[in-house]
């Protein structure tokens, strides 16, 4: 079929390289590729060295938690540790885990994509046992983050689905976040004596946008100037107000929200000695230390020991109801409800 | 006993087809091959099973109807622009040449934020479309009914200029050189012979660059048709609206459904191959008809 296709050489762009240029050229692609292959075999002392295996919006909290747990170790008397840490949607991020990547701790956004890490046999099942809190040593809730002085008058879950409001949220088939947003607006409907199912429909009827991941929503809603309403972590909405200027942007609290719980867990088969599973623990342990608590005040999550956060930190969250993933009978249960193949998020698409 | 393939004069073959087969391979039916047998080992029924639901037939339908779409609307232009490249001088004709193979080198996630930020409801174009554009159009249209939302980015309209832009290069860059090898004396003998200029293009010109103009179509139907990196972006990804058929694969994996996510990509895989291979016979037929150009 390509006969036809001839080389650009007729094009104005035409260059012609002579004999002994091109193989330096070759000599030169010989050495990248070689340089290449070497990168991709990096041979790091295994014991001094951590990969967390984080989701979205968590960058600047572990930006800050490892530099604080380097020192720490270091004042400790141990060897300076090599901390490094990757962030992406939640989902893939574990999918990325179970595909052979070699992370020896994941901080995810829920508990249902570390179940499925460890439904592979990477860690056991009872993983969320070992750690205090359900191994989660911050948590945080879903807000709206609306357009300054809230024009369309917002207050509660009820007014999202309202004519001619548009609502941004991710898909809860690609994002922890909104999956978190989709039970935290059906707790409301329940609590208010409304069908789950219906009001959701109706909801979403109002989102003219499915981005795929919380940052992608974040930037649809601040950047490119869509929707009434942005349904967010709280501290992805405090960080768009820190980022983007207080005075373009008001938080509202809903009567009702989720509870959301980012757990934590070392991912057993991945530890190489037990120098190295020493380090995991105790970089998970050090989230939970005053200190650690401290950083995750300071980045807008709702944590547990105020000890040593700063009082401003922590005065700053209001009160609301906060409803557990218990209440949907855990993620196992909600995950295959809700968002599996054929689950009620997808029931709502195919109501035409 | 005969040789299985005639001996030929070039030296080399035994190396180049070596080489060539096993680059094949390893880079292109590995892949495939593994994608068709997990297929396969998921079963037949099943992967109908997966594909025939309403919202997996919608966005295979959404993701071909655009591509086809885009990569007509290349077809024209790319001519057009190819044509004017290769007959004309102009200053920036340089210029332009480079430009046109810009969609290649850019990512196509920087691409696709790029049109976003533009075609968004407070971007540049946006914003004129929806405050000019759109109520004019719904102006002179409204005898007819129809009524244009004014919304370019997180609708169909979005994800087609994505498509367009993506799959230009492709058919200038097949035609071009085509055009730039014919020779004038075949337009001159046309005249000669009390040809119309429109006749002399019909007949002569056109017949030369189709097959060339196939396969760019071809090319930039192919790329249409898997693109996502930009797409993602400027499509709204709203189920049976906006959701293209890649996304939905990465949906699937999302919820570690591997084998709906490779039925999905067979079925993909399926009609790109029916539609290269009508291409391909129309390019055939425009050969024996015309003359191998």
């Amino acid at each position: 079929m390509t006969a036809t296709i001839r080389p650009r050489g007729s094009a104005a762009s035409a260059t012609q390289t002579t004999g002994p240029d091109r193989t330096g050229q070759g000599r030169r692609l010989l050495a990248a590729a070689a340089a290449l292959g070497l990168a991709v075999t990096p041979h790091v002392a295994a014991a001094q060295s951590l990969l967390n295996v984080s989701y979205d919006p968590t960058r600047e909290l572990y930006r800050e938690v490892n530099e604080a747990f380097i020192n720490h170790r270091v004042a400790e008397g141990h060897d300076r540790p090599q901390i490094e840490t990757s962030h992406g949607g939640s989902g893939s991020q574990a999918r990325s885990v179970i595909d052979g990547l070699r992370a020896q701790v994941v901080t995810l956004a829920l508990g249902a994509d570390i179940d499925e890490i460890a439904s592979r046999g990477l860690l056991p099942e009872d993983w969320q046992a070992r750690l205090p809190h359900n191994s989660s040593p911050y948590t945080s809730t879903i807000v709206f983050l609306v357009r300054e002085g809230n024009p369309k008058n917002l207050g509660d879950w009820g007014d999202l689905v309202q004519d001619g409001v548009e609502v941004i949220t991710p898909n809860p088939k690609t994002s922890g976040g909104a999956r978190w947003n989709y039970l935290a607006a059906w707790a409301w409907a329940e609590r208010n004596d409304q069908d789950p199912r219906e009001f959701l429909t109706q909801l979403f009827a109002n989102v003219p946008v499915l981005d795929t991941g919380a940052r992608g929503s974040t930037t649809t809603f601040t950047q490119r100037g869509l929707g009434d309403v942005l349904l967010a972590w709280e501290n992805e909405a405090y960080l768009a107000l820190e980022e983007l200027g207080e005075d373009s942007f008001d938080i509202v609290i809903p009567s009702v929200s989720m509870l959301t719980e980012p757990p934590v867990a070392v991912v057993d088969r991945n530890i190489e000695d037990e120098a190295q599973g020493e380090l995991a623990q105790a970089y998970l342990e050090f989230l939970y230390s005053p200190e650690g608590q401290a950083l995750a005040f300071k980045h807008f999550y709702r944590a547990w020991d105020d000890s040593a956060a700063d009082p401003e930190d922590v005065a700053r969250f209001p009160e609301l109801e906060l409803v557990s993933i218990e209440e949907f009978g855990g993620w196992g249960q909600a995950q295959d409800e809700h968002f599996g193949d054929g689950g009620t998020f997808d029931q709502i698409y195919q109501v035409k | 006993m005969r040789a299985l393939v005639a001996k030929s004069p070039m030296p080399g073959f035994g190396l180049g087809m070596g080489i060539t087969i096993t680059m094949l391979s390893l880079v292109v039916l590995l892949p495939i091959g593994a994608l068709v047998l997990h297929g396969l080992n998921f079963g037949l029924a099943n992967n109908w099973q997966v594909v025939g639901t309403e919202r997996v037939m919608a966005s295979l339908f959404l993701s071909f109807r655009l591509a086809l779409l885009a990569a007509l609307f290349n077809l024209v232009f790319g001519v057009i622009l190819a044509w004017v490249l290769a007959r004309y001088e102009f200053p920036g004709r340089r210029v332009v040449d480079a430009i046109v193979d810009l969609p290649f080198a850019l990512p196509t996630a920087v691409a696709g934020i790029a049109l976003t930020a533009l075609y968004a409801p407070n971007g540049l174009f946006g914003a004129f479309v929806r405050d000019w554009l759109a109520p004019l159009g719904n102006f002179l249209l409204s005898p007819l009914g129809v009524e244009f939302s004014g919304r370019i980015a997180y609708t169909q309209w979005g994800i087609l200029i994505a498509l367009v832009f993506v799959g230009l290069p492709f058919v200038v860059r097949t035609v071009q050189p085509v055009i730039a090898e014919i020779e004038r004396e075949v337009e001159e003998a046309s005249a000669t012979l009390g040809a119309s200029r429109a006749h002399t293009l019909r007949r002569v010109i056109l017949p030369m660059l189709m097959p060339a103009a196939l396969t760019g179509f071809a090319l930039s139907l192919a790329r249409a048709v898997g693109e996502y990196g930009s797409v993602i972006f400027i499509a709204g990804n709203i189920p049976m609206r906006t959701e293209i058929a890649p996304l939905l694969i990465v949906i699937r994996l999302e919820e570690f459904n591997y084998d709906a996510a490779s039925a999905i990509g067979i079925a993909m895989l399926l009609v790109s191959f029916a539609l290269l291979l009508v291409i391909n016979l129309i390019q055939i037929w425009s050969r024996r008809r015309v003359g191998d150009v």
